[in-house]
């Protein structure tokens, strides 16, 4: 049997399959969550399953997260990215104290007890200051791709200082600094300068090391060179970072299963909802 | 269901569990009424005192003749015809306040006679300035540090000042007796709310605190409302009701969540949390102590009952922290939610200390929101409440 997490995120939906038995990823699949969510989620757990040569029959559990995670048709349950991305860490680095994961929309840091288990977070509030969406605009303003700005960054010989935290004020005022000169390399590596001076304000005095960086932005090159300057702290990304939140997802899946296995109490967001399930019964009516 | 012992020993009086329903029901329609009421006070010739925090003892108001009626505005509609003229980065609490008098949609503030406000928060009363060019107010000086005997002294002559103001304007004499039956009549139904808000002690409360938040008055001491909450009172232990016992128990601090901006209290309850306690001024806060109806001088009386009062513009605010140990042991909550309005400077500031209380002396996870009226940011606050409550029942499995 396996089990799966569906994250369902502010740019992207990732899908984790995870085998019941060992606790070991065996399909991915990623997408952009475009207009409707409910149907690209269920695309892409499709497609996650025929990659592998599974059948939704095969899933004993599945997890929604995200913010789109009360849209997941095929949701057991649902349970919040923060609980997640720290489950996805402990399992791939378990030493982990610090998560700080920045995403599409959300920048988050998870603080973990020794045990992997969540002591404290804290998040960005209503705007998206601190996110990915931050240094896709700077990067359309600069003519370039999300995924070329670090490579455009790590020409810089001086970062250009990006003061404007909100993402419509900082945009403007690239274009100002274009216009009085400024290099596009410069403003590459002060927008993400920048992104990591928002990100040690959300982890504050409170860096505990080791600090691990997750969500899709760890995927832009530099970025995690940039949190190390402005934590004072060594910086690891996880494998795989975009997928440690759907990863988690999987695997509380998974605990829920071995905890109603063996008469213990099912985790935290499970609420005793997969009790059961390894047979398929009982799923909600959009599970075929 | 199980409850506490206040509720068994009502249990034998007169009252159907239907009566619960209908004393909830009474307190929906709590605006209405209070329209109705200060409506026809105010064709009697009684004027209407509009009052804009809970330092304000109603009692003075009430010992003159008048109608304390509350101004606090909770509506988010107000708020771009009051940034007309205010600044944007303002709490929402003053900002919706002075919105209702730019459009003059706040019938009470259009009827008042007088608005008497006190210099607590800066933004308060600068905005009570603006208001001033078109209403009559009074401003109360609040002394800023609570352990100060100076400072209680000055508290002390500032309301004697106000009983002079409100005795000089309306041309009445306020008497002792009078100031006597009205503190009496305050504290009748600080005590009947007080005992409502104790029913929340119980592991399955007959309630809900968004229910809990409705009961109360814009106006006090409306005779037909405090039957209602005698009739809550004595029918709510026998409500049926779901048993609540599993919900994550929340003690609500910070700013008051004035009526009509409810939307965080609904969704701490609407995500598996029962906001067990509220230490704000819509909540326990200023019902916590009565005024001594003993004491030799009415005044005295009022002077320490008031001053008392723990709003983040105390400094330092001890009283706080003194009465949240109380709570947390009296209501025994899972955690501690901290609601802040935005550009809330002292509460804002003041969080940081309270974090470290409840993290470190009480023990408890401690989450801050920090938002306005607008509900474009409800889902993400969804997300860190509904992981605090993850986190929450993870330590309660151990």
């Amino acid at each position: 049997m396996i089990v799966a997490g569906i994250d369902a995120g502010a740019r992207a939906i990732k899908v984790v399959l995870v085998d019941s038995e060992s606790g070991g990823a065996i399909g991915w699949a990623i997408g952009d969550q475009g207009t409707d969510p409910a149907t690209r989620a269920s695309e892409l757990f499709e497609r996650a399953l025929a990659e592998q040569g599974l059948s939704e029959i095969e899933v004993a559990a599945l997890v929604a997260t995200g913010y789109a995670r009360g849209a997941v048709r095929e949701a057991d349950s649902t349970v919040t990215e923060i609980t997640c991305h720290a489950r996805g860490v402990r399992h791939a680095l378990p030493e982990t104290r610090t998560v700080i994961e920045l995403g599409g929309q959300d920048s988050k840091v998870v603080w973990l007890d020794e045990d992997g288990s969540v002591r404290d977070f804290s998040m960005n509030d209503r705007c998206a200051a601190g996110s990915g969406r931050f240094l896709e605009v700077l990067a359309a303003r600069l003519q370039a791709d999300i995924a070329e700005l670090g490579a455009l960054a790590a020409q810089s010989h001086g970062p250009t200082a990006i003061n404007s935290t909100c993402v419509v004020f900082a945009e403007n005022e690239v274009t100002g600094l274009l216009a009085t000169g400024a290099l596009a390399c410069d403003v590459a590596a002060g927008a993400l300068a920048s992104l990591a001076s928002r990100a040690a304000t959300l982890v504050g005095a409170r860096g505990t090391p080791p600090v691990v960086m997750t969500g899709g932005v760890a995927l832009v090159s530099g970025m995690a060179e940039a949190i190390e300057v402005a934590i004072g702290l060594p910086v690891e990304v996880a494998p795989r970072p975009q997928f440690t939140g759907a990863l988690g997802a999987a695997l509380i899946a998974r605990d829920g299963i071995s905890a109603a296995g063996d008469g213990r109490p099912t985790p935290a967001g499970i609420e005793g909802r997969i009790h059961g399930r390894p047979d398929g019964k009982g799923r909600p009516a959009g599970r075929r | 269901m199980s409850c506490c012992p206040r509720g068994q020993q009502r249990a034998g009086q007169a009252s159907s569990a239907a009566g619960a329903e209908r004393a909830l029901a009474w307190f929906e329609g709590m605006i209405g009424r209070c329209l109705d009421y200060a409506t026809e006070a105010k064709e009697r010739g009684r004027p209407i005192v509009g009052i804009l925090c809970e330092y304000t003892p109603r009692e003075l108001i009430m010992a003159a003749g008048g109608v304390p009626v509350c101004l606090c505005g909770g509506s988010a509609e107000t708020i771009s015809a009051a940034e007309r003229e205010l600044p944007s980065n303002l709490c929402p609490l003053i900002k919706s306040t002075y919105g209702y008098h730019v459009l003059g949609a706040n019938p009470f503030l259009e009827m008042a006679d007088l608005v008497v406000g006190e210099t607590t928060c800066d933004g308060k009363k600068k905005m009570l300035e603006l208001l001033a060019q078109r209403v009559a107010t009074h401003v109360v000086e609040l002394p800023q540090k609570p352990d100060d005997a100076d400072a209680r002294v000055h508290w002390g002559r500032e309301l004697v000042k106000l009983r002079q103001a409100l005795s000089d304007r309306f041309g009445v004499a306020i008497s002792d007796g009078g100031l006597r039956d009205a503190i009496r009549a305050m504290n009748r139904e600080r005590g009947l709310r007080r005992s409502l808000a104790a029913l929340m002690r119980c592991d399955s409360p007959p309630l809900t605190g968004r229910e809990l938040l409705s009961l109360k008055s814009t106006i006090s001491c409306l005779p037909d409302d405090l039957a209602h909450y005698e009739s809550a009172l004595a029918s709510l232990p026998r409500r049926e009701g779901s048993d609540q016992s599993h919900r994550v128990r929340v003690l609500l601090t910070g700013v008051p969540v004035v009526h009509g901006a409810e939307r965080v209290v609904e969704l701490i309850e609407d995500r598996g949390g029962l906001i067990v306690c509220q230490e704000n001024c819509t909540g326990l806060k200023p019902i916590l102590d009565d005024v001594d109806e003993s004491a030799e001088d009415p005044m005295e009386a009022l002077t320490d009952k008031y001053f008392g009062l723990h709003c983040s513009v105390m400094t330092p605010n001890r009283r706080r922290f003194d009465a949240l140990r109380q709570l947390a042991a009296d209501y025994r909550p899972d955690c501690v939610i901290e609601l802040i309005w935005q550009a809330c400077l002292t509460y804002s500031v003041e969080s940081r200390l309270v974090r470290g209380l409840v993290e470190k002396d009480l023990g408890l996870p401690y989450l801050m929101i920090e938002t306005d009226y607008s509900p474009s940011d409800s889902e993400r606050i969804a997300v860190r409440v509904e992981a605090l409550f993850e986190t929450v029942r993870a330590r309660k499995r151990g």
